[in-house]
């Protein structure tokens, strides 16, 4: 019962959250319902038993990348001109034309490829799979980044590192040819 | 296991027979019943605890501040002026809500929630005493730090939503202040992990002792760095002077919460107060000793709980006071001081901390820098062993 409560109220916080994002005018109204989106999402997790990845998702998503959004909306709005009201953007010329469309068609069809592959898993179930009883993921997380698969975690942190590199040579002055 | 307030009370008999009364009465097993109100009660007693300290807090800030400019402060309502706090709440709840016409009505409206929905959040991990922590999250450590990220997005949106240019800069001043300071912050707190080896709050605090000796801020020279680079860190992210700058009242009026008035202006100022509370609880928490009571006085059972409490309180309070007095001592930072500060020195710092305490780990097995002298010291004299 009160599992079912939680669950709901998550996955209705990450619906409207979601739709909401994708129908508002205003690109920062639209950042605070990606937040409720995500927070939904981060509830989801937990009402799984996913502790570790419920919290590591607030603390990027919710901490990091929403306020990361709302930092780029607001030191680009304004920028381009006409085209942007003080919110963001209006509308862009460039936004309808046919190569847009032919990539949005592309991608669409790559999401529809991935969801109905992960739908004929759950369809071909024949009843509901009941959830383990919890127990704490963070060790075992732990034990199996730095065990088998510390070979992703390495390469993921070269490409950080790359992103850190990028950084440095992006926002660094640039030298003067005498 | 995850330890709650509920699961604590359940072993105890009274609670047993009030369950078994309950589930006869109502003809169901009434244990989530039972577990709904034990939550509901104990989170409105923390709550109304935490609203209670901010609003001391404020008065607590005016008495100190006038102590030590020779003043005399409020003294008008209650004896010494000790129900300022309400008179001040009973004004803001009465004062017309003002909504600027050009603002954006509705950034306007969810700034102030987000700030006190993050502070609140909060709240369900506090350790008060090894009972009555609400949730025992056994990643508790990283779930405050990423629920309290949501009163640096309060700020900003307020003083973006409020679309003046004083809110402008004071919530940009105030995000970009609270997302910098958050990573040494992060890293020393992460460096007591590594000591303790867990991120719930009651293996932090169960890591130490009840004596100053077994504190984590004593166990080695890099702990103890990492303490103050903590603490300066949560004064940034809870805007406190030195690091003001967001609502620097000599140059941004009152900064990102200028156009706000009546009770949203109160959820500000009481998320303020209320988040300083909650970070020199996870201060005194972390390298304090938390709610330990020295010789485990009291034991498990409810003596023992109220004196947990009591130490628990007593440490935060008097970080929470040492907070204060740094308000009133310390001139305001300029801007660009205060990312100097962060990015060139505290980051520097925390992370050659949690290199060396890692090191310390290694070198020592883990032994706190007392170990180490006492045994030395007895090995030396022929005595123990």
């Amino acid at each position: 019962m009160f599992d079912k409560i939680l669950f709901i109220s998550s996955a209705l916080a990450t619906i409207v959250g979601a739709v909401l994002t994708i129908s508002v005018k205003n690109i920062m109204h639209a950042a605070v319902f990606l937040l409720l989106s995500l927070l939904g999402v981060a509830g989801l997790y937990l009402t799984l038993g996913a502790d570790f990845v419920a919290v590591i998702q607030l603390v990027v998503y919710v901490g990091g990348v929403v306020v990361l959004m709302v930092f780029a909306v607001m030191l680009t709005a304004g920028s381009s001109g006409q085209k942007a009201n003080r919110f963001g953007l209006v509308k862009i010329p460039t936004m309808g034309n046919f190569r847009t469309y032919t990539i949005g068609i592309v991608f669409a069809a790559l999401v529809l490829m991935t969801i109905i592959k992960l739908y004929t898993n759950v369809f071909a179930m024949s009843r509901l799979a009941q959830i383990p009883a919890y127990s704490p993921t963070v060790s075992k997380i732990g034990i199996s980044l730095v065990g088998t698969h510390v070979l992703a975690f390495e390469i993921s942190s070269v490409l950080l590192l790359g992103a850190l590199v990028g950084a440095a040579i992006v926002s660094r002055p640039r030298r003067e040819n005498r | 296991m995850n330890q709650t307030v509920a699961s604590y009370l359940l072993q105890y008999e009274p609670v047993q027979q009030l369950l078994a009364f309950l589930s006869k009465l109502l003809g169901f097993n009434a244990i989530s019943l039972l577990y709904f109100l034990i939550f509901a009660l104990a989170i409105l007693a923390a709550v109304g605890f935490l609203s209670l300290v901010g609003g001391l807090g404020t008065y607590a800030e005016r008495k100190i501040s006038a102590d030590m400019q020779a003043r005399i402060g409020p003294n008008r309502v209650g004896p010494y002026g000790i129900l300022q706090f309400l008179a001040d709440g009973v004004k803001m709840l009465l004062k017309e809500d003002i909504v600027p016409t050009q603002s954006d009505k509705f950034l306007f409206y969810v700034a102030p929630m987000l700030c006190i929905v993050g502070v609140f959040g909060t709240i369900a991990v506090v350790p008060f005493s090894s009972g009555f922590t609400i949730f025992d999250f056994n990643v508790g450590l990283v779930y405050l730090i990423g629920i309290s990220s949501l009163v640096g997005l309060g700020v900003f949106l307020g003083g973006y939503g409020s679309n003046s240019k004083w809110s402008m800069l004071g919530g940009m001043r105030g995000a970009s202040q609270i997302i910098s300071y958050e990573i040494p912050v992060v890293l020393s707190a992460l460096s007591i992990v590594l000591l303790s080896g867990g991120l719930s709050f009651s293996s932090l605090v169960k890591a130490q002792g009840g004596w100053p000796h077994q504190w984590f801020i004593f166990h080695n020279p890099f702990t103890f760095v990492g303490f103050f680079i903590l603490f300066i860190g949560s004064l940034a992210e809870t805007n406190r002077a030195p690091f003001d700058l967001p609502e620097a009242e000599s140059e941004l009026v009152s900064g990102y919460h200028t156009e706000f008035s009546g009770m949203r202006f109160g959820f500000f100022a009481l998320a303020e107060y209320i988040e300083v509370f909650v970070v020199c609880g996870l201060a005194a928490a972390l390298f304090l000793g938390g709610y330990n009571v020295p010789m485990n006085l009291g034991g498990d059972g409810l003596i023992g709980q109220v004196l947990q409490l009591g130490s628990f309180i007593s440490k935060t309070l008097f970080l929470y006071y040492m907070v204060i007095v740094t308000r009133w001592t310390l001139p305001r930072l300029r801007v660009d001081q205060l990312m100097t500060m962060c990015w060139k020195y505290l980051i520097p710092i925390s992370m050659v901390n949690l290199i060396m305490v890692g090191l310390w780990m290694v070198a020592f097995d883990g032994k706190s820098i007392f170990d180490l002298i006492f045994s030395g010291a007895s090995v030396a004299t022929g005595t123990g062993h």
